[in-house]
C-alpha cells in the first residue's frame, strides 16, 4: 500500500521542488531583460505615449501650433468611411500575407527539406530556399516598378501574353477597382512566401530525426509524418509565422504606396497608408496619429489572442510532459 | 566567427552607449540660431538642392556657385544633393533641428512652401526683396507662389521663397503622326476636338493619358480654365471668395472630359497608368497627343525618335503653370545674409541665360537668343503665356491632400463608375473640408 | 527471420520510391522557383538597357546593346560606395546586436518562465506593431537633444529595438519548448545561468539565431523611412536613400532605378547566401546530447 501511494506522493514533492526552485529563480533571470527593458522604453516607449498624446490634438507638424480636440479625432475616425474601407481591405491583405504565404510556405519548407533535402541533396534545398527568399531581399520601391511593368493595363508582360493567345481585351490589372485588389494580393504573396519558407527550415532541423526514423519504421508514410510529427514539432514556430505576418498584413504600406497609391477609387486603401496620407500629405498630424493610435491598438487585440493561444498551447505541452 | 560575434556586439552596445553619452556626432555641428539678419557662421555657404547635374537648372545653379564663388573667395560653397522625397516629406521634421542648410530648393504653393512658412521654419526675404529689387523681375503669377501671408497662403504677405524658373503645361505632339493624317495643329478647342475625331477614326487613340497620377488632372484643369477667368482662379487658388463647383466652369469641363472618355479619345483603361507609362508611350509614337508639362522637355528631347514639337492648349488664356521650385532660407540657417546673396546672384543675367540656353524657362531671360529651335519654341510659348498672365497654377494646390481626391474622383470617371456630377460632388466636398480646416487654424 | 523479410521489403519500397516521384516533385518546385525568379528577370533585362532603348522598345524587350552609363553616372553621383559601407554598417552591426538583445530577452522570458511572460512579450512585439510614422518625430526630436542629429548611431540604435522586439518573440517562443532535462542536467554539473547559456542553450538554438541574423540583416538594408529622416547629408545615408534620389518630384529613371536596385541586391543577397550555408548544418538536440 505505501508502495502506491509514494509514486504520486514523490512526484508531487519533486513538483513543489521545481515550482520553489522555479520562483526562487526568476528575479536573476530579470537581469537579462534590463538592456532590452531600458532601450525599449526610450526607442518604443516614449514615443508611443507621444503619439497618442498628438492624437489627441490638432497639429500641422513641424512647429505649428497644437489645438486641444480632445476625443474629436476618434470620433472623426468612427464616421470616416474611408477609414473603414480601409481595415476591410485589411482582411484581404490577411488573406494575402497570412494564409497563403503560411500554407504555401510550410508545404514549400517541408517538401525541401524533408523530401527534396534527402533525395537531391542539401545543395539543391539551398538554392531553391534562396531563389523563394529573392522577392523578400528587394527594396519594396523596386517591385512596385517590376510588378508595374508586369501588370500595366497595356504594355504589361501579362497582358501580352494573355493578347499572344487570343485574349481580346484583358483586365485592366491595377486600373480597375475589382482587380486591383486581387493584383495588390498577388503580389504581396509573391514577396512573402519567402519569409515563412526560411524560418520553417530552421524549425525543422529542431525536429529530432530519431522521431521521424521510428516513425518509418512504424510503416507511416510521408504525409503521415508530416501531420504527426513535423506539425506539433514546430508549433512554436508556426505561431510565430502566424503572428508576424498579421500584424506584417495590418501594417502593410510599401507594396501599396508602390502600386496604386490606394487607389483606383480606395479599392486598395490601408489602414498605414491612410494614416500617411493624413501625416504628411494632408498635413492633418493629429488624426494621422488617431488613425495609427486605433491601428496599433487592433494589432495589439489580434497579437493578445494569437499570444494567448500560444501559451495555451505551450501549457498543454508543458502538461502532458 | 560567434564568439567573436558575441564579442562585437558586446562592444557595439558599449560604444553606442558611451556616444549617446557624448556630444554632436556626424554632419554639421557649430552654428547657433539667430533670428534672421546677422550670421553666426560667415564662411560656409550650404546649399541643398534635388535637381540633376545635367538638368537645366543644374547647370544653371552650377553657374550660380561659379559667380558666387568669384564674388565671396573666403567663403566655402557646400552643396548637398537631396533626394525629393526627402525633402518633400521631412523638411517639416528636419528644420526643426540645428543642422539645417543656409537656402534650399522646396516645393511651391500653399500645401508646402506655405505650411514651412506659416509655421515658422523658413524665414521671409521681404527686406532682401526690397533692397536686390526681386519684384520687378518677377512677373505677376510669379510672384504670387513667393509671398505667404500668416495662414500660408499665397499671394500676399512676406517673400517667403524665390524661383529662378518657371514651368507650364501644354500639348506635345507627334509631327510624323500629324503629317500621315494630314492633321494642322489646332488654333482653338473646336479644331483640337476635331483632331482628336480625325485619329479616332483613323484608330488612334489621340490622347496619352495616366489615371494614376497628375496628367488626368491638369487636363480637367485646362478644361476648367478654358472657359474660366482670373477671378475664378483666385477664387479656387486663393479663396478670394466661394468656388461654385457645380457651376458652369467646372460642370462644363467635366462633362467635356467625360464625352472624351466616352468616344474614346483618353484610352478607357489608362485609371491605373502611371506619368511614366503615358510619357513613354507618347515618346514610342503609341500616341499622337500628350497633354502635360515642360517638365518632359528634356526627355523627349533626348529619347523621342519622330519629329515633334509642342504647342500651348488651343483657346486658353489661362494655363496650368506656375513658378518653378523655390529658394527658401531656413529660419535656424547660421549663414542667412549669405544666402540671400545667394539667391540675387541666381537672378543674374548669366545665370537665367544658362537656364535659357538649356530649356529650362527662366523668369527674367530672353526668349530670343536661344539657339536651340525646339528650346526656343518651348520658352516663347512659355513667354506668351507669361505676357497675358496666364499662369493658373495646378488644381491640387488649394488644400494638402487634394491630389489624392482629383486623381480618385477622376480614375472614377474613366472607369464609367461616376457620373460628372458624382465625380463634382466629391470634389467639392473635399475641398470645403480641406479650406475650413487651412482658415480655421 | 520474418522481421529480416519485412525490413528488405521495407528497403526496397523506399528504393522504388526514391526512383519516380522525387522527380515530379523536384520539377514542381523548381517551377515554382522560376514564377517567383520571372519578374527579377524582367529587373535584369532592363538594368542595362539605354534610356531611349527603354522609351522606344518597352520593358520586355531585350536591350540592343549593353548600357552601363546609367549605372555609372548613378554610382559616381551617389557616392556609392560611401553608401555601400554604410549600409553596410548599420546593418551589420544591428544584425549582431538584435541577436544578442534578443537572446539575453528570450532567455529571461523563455528560460527563466518570468511571471506574466505572454505580457512581456506582447511589450517587446509593440515596436514592431507601430505604423513608423507615429514614432518619426519623438525620435528625431530625442536624437537632436542627445547629440545624435545626422549620425548612424540613431539610426542603429532604434533598429536594433524594432528587430530585436521580433528576435525575442521568435527566440522566447522556441526556447519555451527548450527541453527542461538539458536544463537540470547542466545545473546538476553546477553551471550558472550564464554558463548555461552560451554553454547549453546558444549551440542548439544556433539555427534561429543565424535565421534571425539574415533577417535582421536584410530588414535593415532595405529600411527606408526612418534613415531618411535621420540621415540628413551624403555622407551618412545609406542604398535606398541613394535610389530614392532616381526619382524625382514627376520623373522616373526606369532603367538607372534597376541597375541600382541591381547592384544594392548583391550584398545583401551575398549575405544571405554565406549565412544560409551556416543553416543546413543543422545542429540537432539529440547530437548535443
Amino acid at each position: 500500500m505505501t508502495a502506491t501511494l509514494s509514486p504520486p506522493a514523490a512526484a508531487s514533492r519533486a513538483d513543489a521542488r521545481t515550482r520553489r526552485r522555479r520562483r526562487g529563480t526568476t528575479l536573476p533571470y530579470l537581469a537579462y531583460l534590463l538592456p532590452g527593458a531600458v532601450l525599449f522604453v526610450l526607442v518604443i516607449g516614449y514615443p508611443l505615449v507621444t503619439n497618442v498624446y498628438i492624437s489627441l490634438f490638432s497639429w500641422r507638424g513641424g512647429l505649428a501650433p497644437l489645438t486641444w480636440v480632445g476625443l474629436d479625432n476618434y470620433t472623426e475616425l468612427w464616421h470616416d468611411a474611408a477609414f473603414w474601407t480601409s481595415f476591410q481591405n485589411s482582411v484581404a491583405m490577411i488573406v494575402a500575407m497570412v494564409l497563403v504565404p503560411t500554407v504555401i510556405g510550410l508545404l514549400l519548407a517541408a517538401v525541401l527539406f524533408d523530401y527534396l533535402g534527402r533525395r537531391f541533396g542539401a545543395r539543391v534545398a539551398s538554392v531553391l530556399r534562396a531563389t523563394y527568399y529573392l522577392p523578400q531581399i528587394l527594396p519594396v520601391a523596386v517591385a512596385g516598378v517590376l510588378w508595374n511593368w508586369i501588370l500595366n493595363a497595356q504594355t504589361g508582360a501579362l497582358n501580352e501574353i494573355l493578347r499572344a493567345v487570343g485574349v481580346a481585351d484583358p483586365p485592366n490589372w491595377l486600373g480597375d477597382p475589382s482587380t486591383a485588389l486581387p493584383s495588390v494580393m498577388l503580389v504581396l504573396i509573391w514577396v512573402q512566401i519567402g519569409y515563412p519558407v526560411v524560418i520553417f527550415m530552421a524549425a525543422l532541423q529542431r525536429v529530432d530525426p530519431e522521431l521521424y526514423e521510428a516513425a518509418e519504421l512504424d510503416g507511416a508514410g510521408w504525409w503521415r509524418r508530416f501531420r504527426a510529427i513535423t506539425i506539433p514539432q514546430i508549433r512554436p514556430e508556426t505561431f510565430v509565422v502566424t503572428l508576424t505576418c498579421t500584424v506584417a498584413a495590418l501594417k502593410v504600406f510599401g507594396p501599396i504606396y508602390v502600386l496604386t497609391r490606394g487607389g483606383p477609387e480606395s479599392s486598395t486603401l490601408v489602414p498605414s497608408y491612410y494614416s500617411y496620407l493624413n501625416f504628411f500629405d494632408k498635413s492633418r498630424v493629429g488624426y494621422g496619429a488617431a488613425v495609427a493610435t486605433v491601428l496599433t491598438v487592433v494589432i495589439l487585440v489580434v497579437a493578445v489572442v494569437i499570444l494567448a493561444l500560444q501559451t495555451r498551447a505551450e501549457r498543454a505541452e508543458e502538461g502532458v510532459r | 566567427m560567434l564568439h567573436r560575434a558575441r564579442t562585437l556586439s558586446a562592444a557595439a552596445l558599449i560604444a553606442a552607449s558611451a556616444l549617446t553619452l557624448t556630444a554632436c556626432v556626424g554632419g554639421g555641428g557649430g552654428g547657433g540660431t539667430t533670428a534672421g539678419g546677422g550670421d553666426t557662421d560667415d564662411k560656409t555657404l550650404t546649399i541643398w538642392h534635388y535637381e540633376n547635374d545635367d538638368s537645366a537648372m543644374g547647370q544653371a545653379w552650377a553657374k550660380a556657385i561659379e559667380i558666387f564663388s568669384e564674388e565671396h573667395p573666403d567663403v566655402t560653397v557646400e552643396v548637398e544633393k537631396q533626394t525629393f522625397e526627402q525633402i518633400q516629406k521631412n523638411a517639416k521634421i528636419v528644420l526643426t533641428g540645428d543642422d539645417v542648410p543656409d537656402v534650399m530648393e522646396y516645393n511651391k504653393g500653399n500645401a508646402t512652401a506655405g505650411q514651412l512658412a506659416a509655421q515658422g521654419l523658413i524665414a521671409p526675404l521681404t527686406d532682401a526683396a526690397e533692397k536686390n529689387g526681386w519684384a520687378d523681375k518677377l512677373s505677376g503669377s510669379l510672384q504670387t507662389t513667393a509671398r505667404y501671408d500668416e495662414n500660408g497662403l499665397m499671394g500676399s504677405g512676406d517673400w517667403y521663397g524665390v524661383p529662378n524658373y518657371g514651368e507650364f503645361v501644354g500639348v506635345y505632339y507627334n509631327k510624323k503622326m500629324f503629317e500621315d493624317a494630314g492633321l494642322e495643329v489646332p488654333t482653338t478647342l473646336e479644331e483640337l476636338e476635331q483632331v482628336m475625331k480625325a485619329f479616332k477614326d483613323d484608330g488612334v487613340t489621340p490622347l496619352a493619358e495616366a489615371g494614376a497620377e497628375y496628367p488626368m488632372g491638369q487636363l480637367w484643369y485646362e478644361l476648367v480654365l478654358a472657359n474660366a477667368d482670373r477671378e475664378l482662379v483666385d477664387r479656387y487658388q486663393l479663396f478670394d471668395g466661394d468656388v461654385d463647383f457645380h457651376g458652369p466652369e467646372m460642370t462644363a469641363a467635366t462633362e467635356q472630359l467625360d464625352s472624351w472618355i466616352e468616344d474614346g479619345y483618353v484610352a478607357s483603361d489608362s485609371a491605373g497608368l502611371t506619368a511614366e507609362d503615358m510619357g513613354v508611350a507618347f515618346m514610342k509614337g503609341d500616341y499622337p497627343m500628350m497633354v502635360s508639362g515642360s517638365w518632359w522637355f528634356g526627355r523627349v528631347t533626348a529619347e523621342m525618335k519622330d519629329d515633334w514639337g509642342q504647342f500651348n492648349f488651343p483657346g486658353n488664356t489661362l494655363h496650368t503653370g506656375s513658378s518653378g521650385n523655390l529658394w527658401v532660407v531656413p529660419t535656424n540657417a547660421d549663414s542667412p545674409s549669405l544666402a540671400t546673396e545667394f539667391i540675387d546672384t541666381t537672378l543674374r543675367p548669366e545665370v537665367q541665360d544658362v537656364l535659357a540656353q538649356t530649356g529650362g524657362l527662366p523668369v527674367a531671360g530672353d526668349a530670343s537668343t536661344i539657339t536651340d529651335d525646339k528650346t526656343r519654341e518651348l520658352t516663347e510659348n512659355f513667354q506668351a503665356i507669361l505676357d497675358d498672365d496666364g499662369l493658373a497654377f495646378y488644381p491640387d494646390w488649394p488644400v494638402p491632400g487634394y491630389y489624392d481626391t482629383i486623381v480618385s474622383q477622376l480614375q472614377s470617371l474613366i472607369n464609367r463608375s461616376k457620373t460628372p456630377e458624382q465625380v463634382l460632388d466629391g470634389l467639392e466636398s473635399a475641398y470645403t473640408d480641406g479650406k475650413a480646416d487651412l482658415l480655421g487654424e | 527471420m520474418a522481421a529480416t523479410l519485412a525490413t528488405v521489403r521495407a528497403r526496397s519500397g523506399n528504393r522504388h520510391h526514391r526512383g519516380a516521384g522525387r522527380w515530379f516533385v523536384l520539377a514542381g518546385a523548381v517551377v515554382v522557383a522560376l514564377l517567383v525568379v520571372a519578374p527579377l528577370l524582367v529587373m535584369l533585362l532592363n538594368a542595362f538597357k539605354s534610356p531611349d532603348d527603354y522609351t522606344q522598345h518597352g520593358p520586355l524587350s531585350l536591350p540592343t546593346s549593353l548600357y552601363l552609363d546609367g549605372l555609372v553616372n548613378f554610382w559616381q553621383r551617389t557616392e556609392f560606395p560611401v553608401k555601400l559601407w554604410n549600409s553596410f554598417f548599420i546593418s551589420a552591426v544591428v544584425a549582431v546586436a538584435a541577436c544578442a538583445l534578443s537572446l539575453l530577452n528570450a532567455y529571461a522570458i523563455g528560460i527563466g518562465r518570468i511571471k506574466g511572460r505572454m505580457w512581456v512579450v506582447l511589450l517587446f512585439l509593440l515596436a514592431n506593431m507601430l505604423p513608423q510614422e507615429a514614432l518619426i518625430y519623438p525620435l528625431f526630436d530625442m536624437a537632436r537633444q542627445v547629440g545624435l542629429s545626422n549620425s548612424q548611431w540613431s539610426v542603429i540604435i532604434i533598429f536594433t529595438v524594432i528587430q530585436s522586439a521580433f528576435g525575442t518573440y521568435l527566440l522566447a517562443s522556441v526556447l519555451g519548448t527548450f527541453p527542461p532535462a538539458l536544463l537540470e542536467a547542466a545545473a546538476l554539473d553546477g553551471a550558472g545561468r550564464w554558463r548555461i547559456l552560451w554553454r547549453v542553450v546558444f549551440p542548439i538554438v544556433r539555427p534561429t539565431l543565424m535565421v534571425l541574423m539574415i533577417f535582421f540583416f536584410i530588414w535593415t538594408w532595405n529600411e527606408f523611412f526612418i534613415p531618411l529622416v535621420m540621415l540628413t547629408t551624403n555622407d551618412t545615408q545609406t542604398i535606398p536613400i541613394a535610389l530614392a534620389s532616381l526619382q524625382g518630384d514627376r520623373m522616373m529613371d526606369a532603367p538607372t532605378t534597376n541597375a541600382g536596385a541591381l547592384v544594392s541586391l548583391v550584398p545583401a543577397l551575398v549575405f544571405f547566401l554565406i549565412f544560409q550555408r551556416t543553416l543546413t548544418r543543422g545542429v540537432t538536440a539529440g547530437a548535443v546530447k
